[in-house]
């Protein structure tokens, strides 16, 4: 095929047609349901989410009605705890996190001139995921039984199951799944940055937005393990009564602080980097050029995200940690402005240099703009130690945090709600109810919040369902109550806006004129993402590169066909997006909502102890994922290599480093060694907190012996894994064969040996801190070797199927960087459990 | 104060600067600031001017942080918060510790040395006119140093959620001149003079004192707070209901109504009158305030 | 061959795991800087008022983050056509790559300094 074939018009409507099939949505009242494509399943996403922020607003207007005069009866103590909890937990876990997992769905593909992200089935499973977990937990309060400690849920209040009840499980184990989801979204947007760009888009052309994803979806790989972390100590001590937080028996309520919060102030970020993010996208189109210092906005983003991780104990200034330690928090608090401020000045700087051109997102990026710099201020305040001991659990932090979040999550929200609705229903929303709604939303935003900052200096504290009347904080109380009402009516008339869509005209393609790649798409909806997949030599390549628009209709770039009737992208290299190869992705299928369920059941059902349920719904869980990667992953093509025009032919298999299947096992396995991290940090943290550790009488447990046979155990499956996979890249089938199978026996005795240790010497793990830390390590370990002879036998499975080979090995080259993470794992559980009580 | 005007006052002062820049760039028509001056503007406005404001604040609050001195003469009030009020012990050094509850008296003028911990659940320790606030977490001691500069009464509050009745947990303090605190403390580690009578014989009847103390009686449990010196204290239940005979009785016969949560079981089926009568035996101690 | 061969900070390629040298040193120091005095509280009840361990530490941070600075400096000055640096180039994503690490080795020098500063004025573990 060259390139003159594509003048043929009858050439391009067969090609189109072949596409348009391809990427056929499924039919029918239950088939459609099973779709995978991201323009599907991101619009799910986008609009369960904003469900769940209605919500949580109306929680939130319940409450202010409570508080609106001193005194008031309207709703009791215990519902309104109920309230602020699921308020501040959905507003957190099932809007702002999945949103920008969801418009990233949605966008990166666009973005990227993508057919589609690299895993659209894992997309599904998240969204089924997220979808179930948050009926789960939001729908709790409609039973009187929703959390009620507070989203950071301090123990000992909700781990002693005498103060509190099924909510505690329901938050621990509800938002646990949903961090799951979180989890996969992550692997898939990391996986779409650095492999699925089109070719020629070298990092330093790549979408604003892309960096911002990048720098998130990697946040979050950190940021929600140390929390995952913390729900297993948690539910441990709820469920096995192991006393992690009970100071009675050892454990410290402390260690619980920081687990969360470790994850907790990254998430302020988290939320906060991706609504930048559209402002990076949108501030270039009204200023009519190019963004002005795109190096300052990576090193904003990626220094923030750095920052980030060092801010969490400055929501602990009031535990009475050593100033000392305080004071690094509190520097650390003041350095992450600076970032801050560079990404804010670079927009100004880009309107200042460009042309302006007033519209409804503008307008929202603006207003959004105010209100954040408040925040930040406000933020920049409370990080000074000694202000924050007034401030601090009181509602100036109330104040401070919702500023923040409006400025800096919600109304940009907005802004991209009117600035890319165009990009995904063809229609432009209504400027005169766009404006109007934002004039409710910033009035209404600065009289809730701004009279906060008083009413906290004045000494109201935070999670009150009254206060007296003495105290004469009613008028203020009252004007955020009236402006939490004016909020309301804003969102309102987006809604009604959004509900009148439908029935307005189709506007025109691109009706911003902005420059970037996903105003390719036309307003009749396609699902192919894009016509062909450009080569890209600029960042604003509509703006920028001749004919660009008609080239990529025309077929004129890669990949313009779909001769083998499969949904296909093109994989390129991280650093210059040199074309490495064709994957064949997922098509629709029934699997990833299956396994949703079924993962959901093991969260669902341990929640109302039915333990046994609860395993049968992991077998079920196991078998759905196994029967998943069976027919849908690592699939020997039907041929090596196919052309993509311009005399380019591409592989069609691809494993090792090069393949987005490696990167994701690679990504999932540095979160589980995070997630890891968090429990070996609870361990020395134990130690930092007793004089005596290991504590008197148990100075010899676990003992020696059986921790080093374990680590022997570990080190050894690893050596096994890795020898079967480079004897079977050369040629040696059979031997490879024994090694995994010698593999998989090793790593099932690495699970005795690793249990052997505390067993036989008797640590009774509800007895105190330490043996229950010890017991966890273990645990931990041993699933993780239990796994591992999981999936050794689907590698020897695989061989034996003859569906793995030396030249289609992908299998075993995944298995073996979980088998590196494993041996990492043995070795400093085991040489901590087994070496440390030696030394301490 | 200082502190928090220096803060607010340079807080509004940059507001109102990003304000002015914002507003003179969608002003400044296309083509008046090239790429090499943007970038510029960038380094001096979003890197230079906020590293050098956040260096001197830095420089400015961190000798802030450090606690105010103290000698191991100083009073020592231990405070434990308990779902939903607060036990206290006053140590200094000239006899045995003083208990109480609910109620915090202060010298003016002195170093006082709280340290605050709690057994049940996390607590915050704040009064907000006196100096910030301190977490009290089971299992650890934390100390906060305060010196109120003059007489007067401050409201203390819970600030870390800590349950039901999170919002209606609040105490008093009563800075008062050295003497007078003085002179309160050597009564207060006596015996006050109480009438006996019917309402000492229901308190014990009804088994009142298997949580609460009253000293110079037979009961001494340390479940709930010391009633000893009830009758000075100006409000009841921690800063919740007025300290009148009427609100002591009707909290007795139905704690959790006006305190949900709160550990003690109602006596509804209490005759008004009997609740009255212990209501009364307890409010009359001599105390200063003794009502 | 009369071609000078390459300088080692020229040999040294600037990509995505350099650009995030300098800040994960501010990590490395941050975390070194909180469990030294945290851990030195909890187990000893003190901490030196101007200990060598925290400066020797401080100050191989600070020089790490100037050679990458620098080096990055060196990449991004190379020579070629004015600025805006924003071509699908080789040399161009190269610059850019050096610029953005140049910037974060700024940005990190000043956090490594604003997390010694609390030594200087705290001295002991209340």
């Amino acid at each position: 095929m060259s390139l003159h074939d594509q003048d043929d018009p009858a050439l391009r409507a067969a090609q189109e047609k072949r596409l348009r099939a391809v990427w056929e949505p499924p039919k029918g009242l239950f088939l459609r349901w099973t779709d995978t494509n991201n323009n599907q399943v991101g619009v799910w996403y986008v609009l369960t989410a904003f469900g769940f922020m209605l919500f949580a607003g109306v929680l939130a207007l319940i409450m202010r009605t409570q508080l609106a005069v001193p005194e008031n009866d309207l709703v009791t103590p215990g519902t309104f705890n109920q309230l602020f909890t699921l308020h501040g937990s959905v507003m957190m876990f099932l809007f702002a996190v999945p949103m920008f997992e969801a418009v990233s769905i949605i966008l990166l593909p666009q973005l990227l001139g993508a057919r589609d992200l690299p895993f659209p089935r894992l997309s599904a499973f998240g969204y089924w995921s997220f979808l179930l977990g948050g009926l789960f937990v939001s729908g709790s309060i409609f039973f009187d039984a929703a959390p009620d400690g507070g989203w950071f849920m301090y123990p000992p209040l909700t781990t002693r199951t005498d103060l509190s009840g099924l909510g505690a499980d329901i938050w621990m184990l509800g938002l646990s799944f949903i961090e799951v989801s979180s989890v996969a979204a992550a692997v898939e947007l990391i996986v779409g940055v650095l492999k699925c760009r089109p070719p020629g888009m070298r990092l330093n052309l790549m979408p604003l937005y892309a960096w911002y994803i990048l720098v998130v979806a990697v946040m979050i790989l950190f940021a929600f393990p140390p929390l995952i972390a913390g729900d297993i100590l948690f539910e441990m001590e709820r469920l096995l009564d192991w006393p992690f937080f009970d100071a009675s028996r050892g454990g410290d309520p402390l260690l619980w602080q920081h687990l969360f919060w470790i994850f907790g102030h990254p998430e302020v970020y988290i939320v906060f980097l991706p609504s930048i993010a559209l402002f990076a996208m949108l501030v270039p189109t009204f200023a009519r050029r190019h963004l002005l210092g795109y190096p300052w906005i990576v090193l904003a983003a990626v220094g923030t995200a750095f920052l980030s991780f060092g801010l969490w104990v400055h929501h602990m200034f009031t535990t009475g940690l050593p100033k000392i330690s305080l004071a690094f928090f509190s520097a650390a608090s003041e350095a992450v402005a600076i970032p801050t401020a560079v990404q804010i000045f670079v927009f100004i700087i880009t309107l200042w240099a460009g042309r302006v051109v007033w519209s409804t997102p503008l307008l929202y990026a603006t207003g959004s703009l105010a209100i954040f710099v408040i925040g930040g201020l406000t933020g920049v305040m409370v990080a000074v130690a000694p202000f924050d001991w007034q401030a601090h659990d009181t509602y100036f932090v109330v104040a401070h945090l919702h500023y923040v979040l409006i400025g800096g999550t919600l109304m940009p929200l907005f802004a991209g709600l009117y600035y890319y609705w165009p990009l995904v229903t063809g229609k432009k929303l209504s400027d005169r109810l766009g404006r109007t709604a934002f004039w409710l939303l910033f009035v209404g935003a600065n009289l809730c919040f701004f009279p906060m900052h008083l009413s906290g200096l004045e000494g109201m504290p935070r999670r009150v369902f009254t206060y007296p009347e003495e105290l004469g904080l009613g008028g203020l109380n009252l004007a955020s109550t009236i402006g939490s009402f004016i909020i309301a009516s804003g969102v309102a008339v987006i809604v009604l806006d959004l509900c009148r869509s439908p029935w307005r005209p189709k506007a025109a393609r691109n009706p911003w004129q902005a420059g970037t790649l996903e105003w390719l798409a036309k307003p009749e909806d396609e699902n192919w993402g894009v016509r062909s997949i450009p080569l890209i030599e600029s960042r604003y390549p509509i703006w920028d590169q001749e004919d660009f628009v008609r080239k990529v209709d025309e077929g004129r770039f890669f990949l313009p066909d779909a001769e083998e009737g499969r949904r296909e992208t093109i994989v390129t290299s991280v650093l210059d997006a040199r074309p490495v190869a064709v994957i064949r992705l997922g098509s629709p299928s029934w699997l990833p909502m299956l396994t949703a369920l079924a993962l959901g059941g093991v969260f669902i059902l341990t929640t109302y102890h039915f333990y046994w349920l609860a395993l049968v719904s992991s077998f079920a869980t196991l078998g759905l994922v196994l029967t998943w990667l069976w027919v849908g992953t690592a699939e020997t093509p039907e041929k090596p290599c196919k052309p993509i025009g311009h005399g380019l032919e591409l592989p069609l298999y691809i494993s090792g480093s090069a393949a987005p299947g490696w990167w994701a096992m690679f990504i999932t396995m540095m979160a589980d060694a995070t997630a890891f991290s968090g429990l070996v940090f609870g361990y020395y943290f134990f130690w930092t907190r007793h004089e005596d550790f290991p504590p008197e009488g148990m100075d010899f447990a676990p003992g020696l012996f059986w921790p080093m046979a374990a680590l022997a155990l570990g080190v050894a499956t690893w050596v096994a894994t890795v020898a079967a996979r480079e004897v079977h890249a050369r040629g040696g089938v059979n031997l490879a064969r024994t090694l995994v199978a010698g593999a998989i026996v090793l790593a099932m005795a690495g699970i005795f040996a690793g249990l052997a240790g505390p067993w036989l010497s008797g640590m009774d793990p509800a007895a105190h801190s330490y043996p229950a830390i010890v017991w966890v390590l273990a645990l931990w370990t041993s699933i993780h070797s239990g796994i591992a002879a999981i999936m050794l036998a689907y590698v020897l499975a695989r061989s034996l199927a003859g569906r793995m080979t030396p030249r289609h090995d992908a299998e075993i080259r995944n298995v073996t960087v979980y088998a590196h993470f494993l041996a990492l794992t043995a070795v400093v559980t085991y040489l901590t459990i087994g070496l440390f009580p030696e030394v301490a | 104060m200082h502190l928090t005007s220096v803060l607010v006052i340079g807080a509004t002062v940059i507001a109102l600067l990003v304000l002015a820049v914002y507003v003179i760039a969608v002003r400044t028509p296309e083509g008046k600031l090239d790429h090499v001056g943007g970038m510029r503007l960038v380094l001096w406005l979003g890197a230079i001017f906020p590293t050098v404001v956040l260096t001197a604040l830095l420089l400015w609050a961190l000798p802030a942080m450090r606690p105010l001195p103290h000698q191991s003469g100083d009073l020592r009030i231990q405070v434990q918060g308990e779902q939903f009020w607060w036990r206290l012990r006053y140590e200094d050094g000239n006899g045995p510790g003083v208990i109480s509850a609910n109620e915090v008296r202060v010298p003016v003028g002195r170093t006082v040395v709280f340290d605050v911990t709690a057994t049940d659940v996390v607590h915050s320790f704040w009064i907000p006119g006196l100096g910030g606030k301190m977490d009290m977490i089971p299992g650890r001691i934390n100390r906060l140093v305060v010196k109120a500069d003059k007489p007067g009464i401050f409201r203390g509050v819970c600030a870390e959620f800590c349950g039901l009745s999170h919002a209606l947990m609040a105490f008093d303090v009563i800075a008062m001149e050295p003497s007078a605190f003085d002179a309160w403390l050597a009564s207060a580690r006596g015996v006050p003079a109480r009438a006996d009578g019917r309402g000492a014989e229901l308190f014990s009847a009804n088994g009142c004192g298997a949580c609460h103390t009253v000293k110079g009686t037979p009961h001494t449990a340390m479940i709930g707070p010391d009633l000893t010196r009830l009758g000075e204290r100006r409000s009841l239940a921690a800063g919740t209901l007025p300290p009148t005979l009427e609100s002591t009785a009707a909290f007795i016969r139905n704690a959790s109504r006006f305190k949900p949560g709160a550990r003690m079981p109602a006596y509804s089926a209490m005759p008004i009158e009997d609740a009255t009568e212990i209501a009364r035996w307890l409010r009359s101690a001599d105390g200063e305030a003794g009502r | 061959m009369n071609r000078d061969p390459l300088k080692w900070h020229e040999r040294l390629r600037v990509s995505l795991w350099t650009l995030i040298v300098p800040p994960a040193v501010w990590a490395g120091h941050f975390l070194f800087s909180y469990l030294w005095a945290s851990i030195s509280c909890a187990k000893v009840g003190s901490f030196a008022r101007f200990p060598t361990l925290f400066v020797a530490g401080t100050v191989v941070a600070l020089a790490i983050i100037l050679v990458s600075g620098w080096i990055a400096w060196k990449q991004q000055r190379m020579t070629g056509d004015p600025p805006p640096h924003e071509s699908g180039t080789q040399i161009d994503r190269l610059r850019f790559i050096a610029k953005s690490t140049l910037l974060l080795a700024g940005l990190s020098f000043v956090a490594v300094l604003f997390s010694a500063l609390p030594v200087a004025f705290l001295s002991d573990c209340r």
